[in-house]
């Protein structure tokens, strides 16, 4: 829930809520001050009549008005004086009313008389719902006034904050964007600005600082490498060596190139995790699968591996040159690599889908875990089980669906191009 | 034939050197930016080993002023960086090749005597091994006259072993050479088609020059 409208939700829930209250006491509290008022003017009108009797010692004449009626009985027996609430018919407007009635008894020459006196409080009530019709028309305008301000001026009053998320979104360190915040007087956003900022800038920091380690450490180990790999050939140069002494040269041999290709994988491997193949361009996967089988079609001939393509369409993918290139490169081969002589090689390219299965020996660990670094099958335990964790975070950083499985003797990748 | 190796460290320089002269070249070192923009400025090069991160400056620069001087000596790029945008910039200000440290000695001396090649006779070169003519533009190889059916990767075997004459080479290095370094493990089938080459220089009435070196590689050999 975005947080204005939750924002919103609370607010509005509240108003209603006071102003439901609120009109509520102020109904209580008027009706009560008027109802007082309505007692007051009949104990006025009682002192009237008993002034009255009192001068001229008989009975005023009942006053009958619209809103006030007095009435004289006579009676034997006194009563208590009371006041309380009655419901008068209207005979005028048919309609029943509420009323306030006011009955005293009052001796005139030697009678004993009940007197009746009855106000109306329609006027009153009146004047009530007057005053709970403008509360309502408040609560409406507010919650008018709250939308109006909610989509215009809050829209408003968030950009600042929008402007940084967006670029946030959008921000790789490495990459050329910066992030610009837009100059805003609100303190959190400020703040929040300044965060951003001194974050970013500290990302990029490290971000540098990493891939310049990363390749320098790599610089280092080539250096080395490359000295030893080329006094090692020199020495192979050498005649009148011992079998032993050949050996151990086609061991060290064996284990330079090993450890030079381990360097330029877990290279690749970081280049990509630190997204350094972010150009991405139009790829025909096809000329690329075709690019690679050129490449072996000789090897497959001499180890009668049967090839089998259905390619028909084309399959246009966008993505970094480099790293199409690795992929590919990497699923074609190791489609030839784990192969077995007078195996197969099937491979269907279609609906942006690519689908290799190979023949090779039986694989005794899960085909899932074949994705993690360093894992391999012991049956090939002179590769270096990079190939395919750096074919799965290739597939990863381009949302690629990739998967492995096998069936007995047959292997089969499957890829799906733009998940 | 005169290189000129600009490499800061003097252990590569000296094997490179060792195994160039055994092919007779000669050749020259700059360990360092300064004498390396003397010697090119001075001498003309048939082809200039370039290391790009050295002391005293980048590598490049001595590139670009070769190229602003319109000197034409072939310059191959050897760094350790294996970065896509110095293999870039660097064929871009005009280098002829590129190869990422380590290397195969013998990569190295093929990629030289193509570059040599192609800036000597202008990309038609014709070399020569005993009875064995290989025309390298036109890709086809000739035993006494009579035309040799190789196929592509034969053919690119058969270069690779005339331009490492007399010297062993590894069957990694073949199998780079051949396939690019994806093809890592097992290298058993580069004997297939060494098989099939020696048979079809053998049939076409050649005495066989390729030696088996036990445990180590091959030999292209008239001895």
């Amino acid at each position: 829930m975005k947080l204005l409208a939750k924002y919103n939700r609370l607010n509005i829930a509240a108003t209603i809520l006071v102003l439901l209250v609120a009109s509520g006491c102020y109904y209580f509290v008027l009706t009560y001050v008027l109802i007082h008022q309505l007692d007051k003017d009949l104990r006025l009108e009682e002192q009237e009549v008993k002034d009255y009797v009192q001068q001229n010692n008989h009975l005023p004449n009942p006053a009958n008005y619209k809103d006030q009626k007095t009435v004289f009985e006579s009676t034997n027996e006194t009563g208590k004086r009371k006041i309380f609430s009655v419901t008068l018919y209207d005979s005028t407007e048919r309609e029943e009313q509420p009323g306030r009635r006011l009955v005293f008894y009052i001796n005139s020459g030697g009678a004993v008389y009940k007197a009746t006196i009855t106000k109306s409080r329609q006027e009153t009530e009146d004047l009530v719902r007057l005053i709970v019709l403008l509360t309502v028309s408040i609560v409406v305008l507010l919650l008018v006034v709250l939308f109006i301000i909610n989509r215009v001026v809050f829209r408003r009053l968030w950009q600042p904050f929008n402007n940084t998320l967006q670029q946030l979104k959008q921000y790789s360190p490495g990459g050329e964007q910066t992030i610009q915040v837009q100059p805003t007087t609100i303190t959190e956003f400020k703040e929040l600005n300044d965060a951003v900022t001194g974050m970013t800038n500290r990302v990029a920091k490290d971000y540098e600082a990493l891939k310049s380690f990363t390749e320098n450490a790599s610089h280092e180990i080539q250096t080395p490498l490359a000295v030893i790999k080329s006094k090692l050939e020199l020495l192979m140069q050498g005649e009148h060596y011992t079998e032993a002494q050949v050996h151990y040269i086609q061991q060290i041999e064996e284990e330079i190139n090993r450890l030079s290709k381990l360097n330029q994988s877990l290279l690749l491997l970081t280049k990509i995790e630190n997204q350094q193949f972010s150009v991405t361009i139009p790829i025909n996967i096809n000329a690329l699968i075709h690019q690679q089988l050129d490449k072996f079609e000789e090897l497959l001939h001499a180890r009668q591996i049967r090839l089998s393509a259905n390619m028909n369409n084309d399959c246009i993918v966008a993505m970094n040159e480099v790293m199409a290139g690795v992929l590919i490169s990497n699923l074609v081969t190791n489609a030839i690599k784990h192969n077995i002589d007078k195996g197969s090689i099937n491979i269907v390219l279609q609906n942006n889908q690519l689908i290799i299965s190979n023949t090779g020996a039986a694989l005794s660990t899960n085909p899932g875990e074949l994705f993690e670094r360093f894992k391999k099958d012991k049956a090939h335990s002179d590769s270096l089980g990079l190939g395919l964790s750096i074919v799965k975070k290739i597939c990863e950083q381009n949302h690629f669906n990739i998967h492995y499985t096998s069936e007995g003797n047959r292997h089969i990748v499957t890829l799906l191009f733009s998940a | 034939m005169k290189v000129l190796i600009i490499e800061d460290e003097k252990a590569l320089s000296d094997s490179i050197c060792t195994y160039l002269k055994a092919q007779d070249y000669i050749c020259e070192t700059a360990a360092d930016f300064h004498t390396a923009i003397s010697k090119t400025e001075i001498f003309d090069y048939d082809c200039i080993l370039l290391d790009i991160t050295l002391p005293g400056g980048n590598g490049l620069s001595i590139l670009k002023e070769l190229r602003l001087n319109n000197k034409s000596d072939g310059v191959l790029i050897i760094s350790a960086k294996n970065s896509i945008d110095d293999k870039v910039s660097g064929l871009m200000l005009g280098a002829d090749d590129y190869l990422a440290k380590p290397f195969h000695l013998s990569e190295l001396n093929a990629r030289i005597a193509a570059i040599i090649r192609r800036k000597q006779f202008g990309g038609s070169s014709v070399i020569n091994f005993h009875n064995i003519t290989v025309d390298t533009q036109a890709k086809t190889a000739k035993v006494n006259g009579q035309s040799l059916d190789l196929t592509k990767k034969e053919f690119d075997l058969l270069l690779y072993f005339i331009s490492n004459k007399g010297r062993v080479i590894s069957k990694t290095a073949i199998a780079e050479h051949l396939w690019g370094d994806e093809m890592e493990g097992n290298l058993d089938f580069i004997y297939t088609h060494i098989k099939n080459l020696r048979k079809k220089l053998q049939e076409a009435g050649d005495a066989d020059y390729i030696k088996s070196v036990y445990g180590m590689g091959y030999k292209f050999t008239d001895q």
